[in-house]
């Protein structure tokens, strides 16, 4: 997963570009319905905790995201534990998004890395 | 929608959204117990866990809010926050809130109450079907406008015939009549009441496009005589006095003591105020008697009301200009009609006859008003808003955006505005009502005016548009440069930017210039009520009390008869204990209302429009001494004048100097009536063909109005003159106290001689003359709050200035004193600055004042327009309440101590 990075605030930690937050749960929720707390983790793990974020911002987002219809919210019992978490999942027009952002997004990859490009006489 | 439904549709939201806090804590609760309980399992200590959550979380509090903004309807939250700041922000300020919305609330309240009775009194259409093509046909007498039971009154049957045959611009030409008689209903023996009744033809309905709700209009064949005693009654008789009795088709009423059969009830359409001569509202119309042959001498008989309804596409003017053509014709063709013009004019533009260009000057000065009004809220907007330039820079320091700041003062502009305009509502209702109570006896319709609700919304829009203006400037200069300057001023409280503090002056001055034209205008209007009022009448105007009475001819057929009822009531009112005097006649000022031809031997005249006229009246011999009018020369009437003596009369100075002005005028004859040469027997529309001879003359009393010189007056005893010994009489009762203490004993002593003759109109002189000036003072009144309110507005302009400046300019002030200048100096300094404003001000308001004589020259009486007492009275009392407002701020800077002064900040 493409990160950015901060090196002067701390070398492993990355802070997230406006908007990438909402293509990264998209992303995340394509595997299945995920509570706040896991999409939070999972974000963590699969970049190795280099993109870390705030818990709290996650809540904002998400929620932004179930009013625009992108994702819907149930209350369910956690499977491992005897618990309640609400869960979000996909909805078609969330997964539509995700198309969109991603494609977005890699758009602007292209770019920046083009910018980025070792110089000649590098 | 039922309640149920609307509960239903409206608790879920309110529900969901308690739901949802609940839900959005619950779910970040089980985040962070989640997150602890991992921390546990790596390694962190069992009381550190739940903090390290909460790190690992970040602000929860933020976050919850932000979540609330997402779901909730941001925006009026939102609202409702900077609306809350507001008021606090206002409430920290209350000398500032308080005359703020009391400016708004004086601007607003006083347009909406004047203009809404203006827009109910003159713009309010006619309740009838086309009605702008509705006219009156009035006659006018070499350019002058006649004078009937109508002012102006309508032509004579003969010429109205001639019109309509004659004429092709009109679908409808009526004539009719209104006469005061004695009404009384059903079987009740109760007094019977003076009304008002009009003979009308079914045309006049058809005119005016009215249906009876019941029953059927007048036929031709009831306008002949003996088939005339039907009657139609309005809907709210019908209802008051027949209890809307659904058989009241066929039963009687009493009129003039003769019974008439009810055929129709017309509906209450016909608005109070339209009977040309404020006759008040009809509600009894009898048949107009159409008479077989109509005399040819009968040409000359004019003042009769007239409706006419002009064809569609026919303009006023063109139908004005048919009849004009059609009048000179006439004139040309018949004696009679010599110098007889004819006018037309909308029925609509009557409504408030001669108070029209009063309240013109009404809505001129209550436009004023909302301009002062305005100017003040902008002053003082202007003025907060400099001296929180310190606050907002340093918000804008701290990190409040643009449209933060614009919200703000955006809200509390608004919240200034709601309330303004809650308490201007508040102040129109008020206003109406109080309007109510003093509206003049000429404007009926003024009791029934409610708040217009466009007026309303436009002087709030006008108001609200200032303050958004002025309330947000500071916003759009202030946040944008200023921020370093404002800090570093604020810090030395400092002057405020100079252009913002010329504005000011500006809009004071402007304050002052606007109140001084009101102040000269009320002062106009004040002077000229004082001469009107204060004018003699010619009379002793106190302890006199009038009563009307009407022998109706049923009963008092003959002049005798009326003569010994007259003799009788009177000679009992005298002898009632506190009666100085009293005396029967038809003549009491300031209005005579009857004027006779003359033929003075001597005087030969051969073309009617040169017959000397003079206003005429009959009395009895109590006359001149019940009135307190002086005898000049000659003889009073006397007991002995009587039936069988030779007829004498008595004339007043302004006769004697009109007809007689070289000689001797007692014992001289007169012919009272047409000359000869007009060949227009007694009976045949005149009234009297007397000769009489002058025993006296008498002083001049009012008689044409209290604005006119009195016109010459001829009075004889109507004991010698049978043809004018009419029924209609008044008696005028000279008392001791107060006159109304004696009003139920006379009204016994009347029913102890007919029971069925009611005492009417009843009216002391006193009140008299006030009715004859209810509208001059109505609007007099009027002007005098708008000046005041004028004058309070600029005021506060001024001292707000003064003390803003006192306020602002303390350290400076304090430097100079320091310096050694003395109090006197520094006082002057400052006062000078308020005086300038004030010269400049009423220098300006002289202009406009001058510049608006147009609007009052109709209106004064006896004095000029540029009445140099009043130009020069109201600005000197201007600067002089100008220099008091001055000089209390201005007075703070003697207790300045510079040394305490120059220390602060």
């Amino acid at each position: 997963m493409p990160t950015i990075m901060t090196p002067k605030k701390s070398p492993n930690r990355a802070e997230l570009l406006q908007g990438t937050l909402a293509m990264l749960i998209l992303r995340t929720l394509l595997f299945g319905p995920a509570h706040g707390h896991q999409i939070a983790k999972h974000i963590q793990r699969t970049t190795d905790d280099v993109l870390q974020v705030e818990h709290g911002s996650l809540y904002p987002a998400l929620h932004r995201m179930e009013r625009k219809g992108w994702l819907a919210a149930k209350w369910e019992m956690a499977k491992d534990r005897n618990r309640e978490f609400k869960y979000y999942r996909l909805t078609p027009a969330g997964k539509k998004q995700l198309v969109r952002e991603e494609s977005r997004w890699k758009q602007l990859a292209t770019a920046v890395a083009t910018v980025m490009r070792p110089a000649p006489g590098e | 929608m039922s309640l149920r439904n609307w509960l239903r549709s409206r608790l879920p939201r309110v529900w969901r959204r308690c739901n949802r806090e609940s839900d959005v804590q619950r779910e970040l609760e089980a985040h962070l117990e989640l997150e602890a309980e991992e921390q546990r399992d790596s390694g962190v200590p069992v009381e550190e866990a739940p903090y390290g959550a909460r790190r690992a979380f970040g602000n929860a509090t933020i976050v919850q809010e932000d979540l609330r903004e997402i779901w909730s309807a941001v925006w009026l939250e939102r609202f409702a926050r900077d609306m809350k700041y507001a008021a606090r922000s206002l409430r920290k300020s209350p000398g500032f809130t308080l005359v703020a919305i009391l400016t708004l609330a004086l601007g607003i309240g006083a347009n909406t109450a004047i203009f809404s009775a203006i827009n109910a009194l003159m713009l309010r259409p006619l309740p009838f079907t086309a009605a702008d093509q509705l006219v009156r046909i009035n006659s006018t007498e070499n350019g002058v406008p006649i004078t009937g039971f109508a002012y102006p009154g309508g032509p004579s049957l003969l010429d109205m015939r001639d019109f309509a045959q004659q004429s092709h611009s009109f679908e409808q030409m009526v004539l009719y009549d209104t006469w005061r008689k004695n009404v009384s209903f059903g079987d009740s023996l109760a007094e019977p009441e003076q009304m008002q009744v009009g003979l009308v033809p079914a045309a006049y309905f058809k005119a005016l496009d009215i249906r009876p709700i019941m029953g059927r209009l007048f036929s031709e064949e009831e306008r002949q005589e003996g088939k005339d005693h039907v009657a139609a009654i309005s809907a709210r008789l019908w209802k008051n006095r027949f209890s809307g009795d659904s058989a009241v088709l066929g039963r009687k009423i009493v009129i003039n003591e003769e019974s008439y059969t009810i055929v129709a009830v017309m509906p209450d359409v016909i608005p109070d105020w339209m009977e040309p001569g404020h006759v008040g509202p009809i509600e009894v119309w009898t048949p107009f008697p159409a008479a077989e042959v109509l005399p040819e001498s009968s040409r000359g008989a004019r003042g009769f009301g007239t409706l006419a309804r002009i064809k569609p596409g026919v303009r006023l003017e063109q139908a004005q200009a048919e009849l004009a053509t059609i009048a000179a014709a006439l004139a040309a063709a018949h004696p009679a009609d010599t110098g007889v013009g004819v006018t037309l004019s909308r029925v609509s533009d009557a409504r408030v006859g001669p108070l029209r260009p009063m309240l013109f000057l009404l809505m001129g000065a209550v436009g004023l008003i909302l301009l002062i009004a305005c100017v003040n809220l902008a002053n003082l907007l202007l003025a907060r808003n400099s001296a929180r330039q310190r606050e907002l820079g340093v918000r804008t320091a701290l990190g409040a955006g643009r449209s933060g700041l614009i919200r703000q003062l955006l809200a509390e502009t608004l919240l200034l505005s709601l309330i303004g305009g809650a308490v201007g509502v508040g102040l129109a209702w008020l206003g109406l009502a109080s309007l109510a109570r003093i509206h003049p006896e000429e404007l009926p319709q003024l009791g029934s005016v409610g708040i217009d609700w466009r007026v309303l919304t436009f002087t709030l829009s006008v108001s609200l548009l200032t303050s958004l203006l002025f309330g947000l400037a500071p916003a759009f200069m202030g946040t944008r440069v200023n921020l370093v300057d404002a800090l570093k001023q604020g810090g030395r409280s400092g002057t405020a930017g100079p252009g913002s503090q010329r504005l000011r002056n500006v809009l004071v001055a402007t304050e002052m210039a606007l109140s001084l034209m009101l102040l000269v205008g009320a002062g106009l209007l004040v002077r000229s009520i004082l001469r009107l009022q204060g004018q003699s009448l010619g009379i002793r105007q106190d302890h006199l009390l009038r009563g009307q009475i009407y022998l109706p001819p049923v009963r008092y057929s003959d002049p005798g008869m009326i003569t010994r009822f007259c003799d009788d009531f009177s000679a009992r009112v005298r002898a009632l204990p506190g009666v100085r005097d009293a005396a029967i006649t038809t003549i009491y000022p300031p209005y005579n209302g009857w004027t006779q031809m003359l033929d003075i031997p001597g005087r030969p005249v051969d073309r009617i429009e040169d017959v000397p006229s003079a206003q005429f009246g009959v009395a009895d011999y109590h006359f001149v001494k019940t009135l307190g009018i002086p005898l000049i020369r000659g003889r009073d009437f006397s007991e002995s004048d009587g039936v069988n003596t030779p007829p004498v009369a008595l004339i007043s100075a302004e006769f004697q100097k009109r007809f007689f002005p070289a000689q001797d005028p007692i014992g001289r004859k007169l012919h009272v009536g047409p000359p000869q040469f007009l060949h227009i027997g007694p009976g045949e529309g005149v009234t009297d063909s007397a000769d009489v001879t002058v025993i006296g003359v008498i002083g001049d009393f009012k008689n044409v109005g209290l604005a006119l010189a009195p016109e010459p007056q001829i009075t004889v005893l109507y004991s010698q003159h049978p043809l004018v010994n009419y029924g209609f009489k008044d008696i005028l009762i000279r008392t001791a106290s107060d006159p109304r203490v004696l009003l139920p004993e006379v009204r016994d002593q009347l029913h102890q001689l007919d029971a069925d003759i009611p005492f009417s109109a009843v009216r002391t002189m006193d009140e008299l003359v006030e009715r004859q000036t209810g509208g001059q003072r109505f609007t007099t009144v009027l002007l005098i709050l708008f000046a005041a309110a004028g004058l309070a507005l600029a005021i506060v302009g001024i001292y707000g200035v003064i003390s803003f400046l006192v306020a602002q300019r303390q350290q400076e002030l304090a430097v100079r004193m320091a310096l050694g200048a003395s109090h006197a100096n520094v006082l002057w300094l400052v006062l000078k600055q308020g005086l300038n404003m004030a010269i400049i001000g009423a220098a300006l308001g002289l202009c406009g004042a001058f510049a608006a004589q147009k609007f009052t020259s109709g209106l004064l009486f006896g004095i000029s327009p540029v009445d140099p007492l009043t130009f020069a009275g109201a600005p000197i009392f201007l600067l002089a309440v100008a220099a008091i407002a001055c000089a209390i701020p201005g007075s703070r800077v003697l207790r300045i101590d510079p040394a305490q002064a120059l220390r602060q900040d």
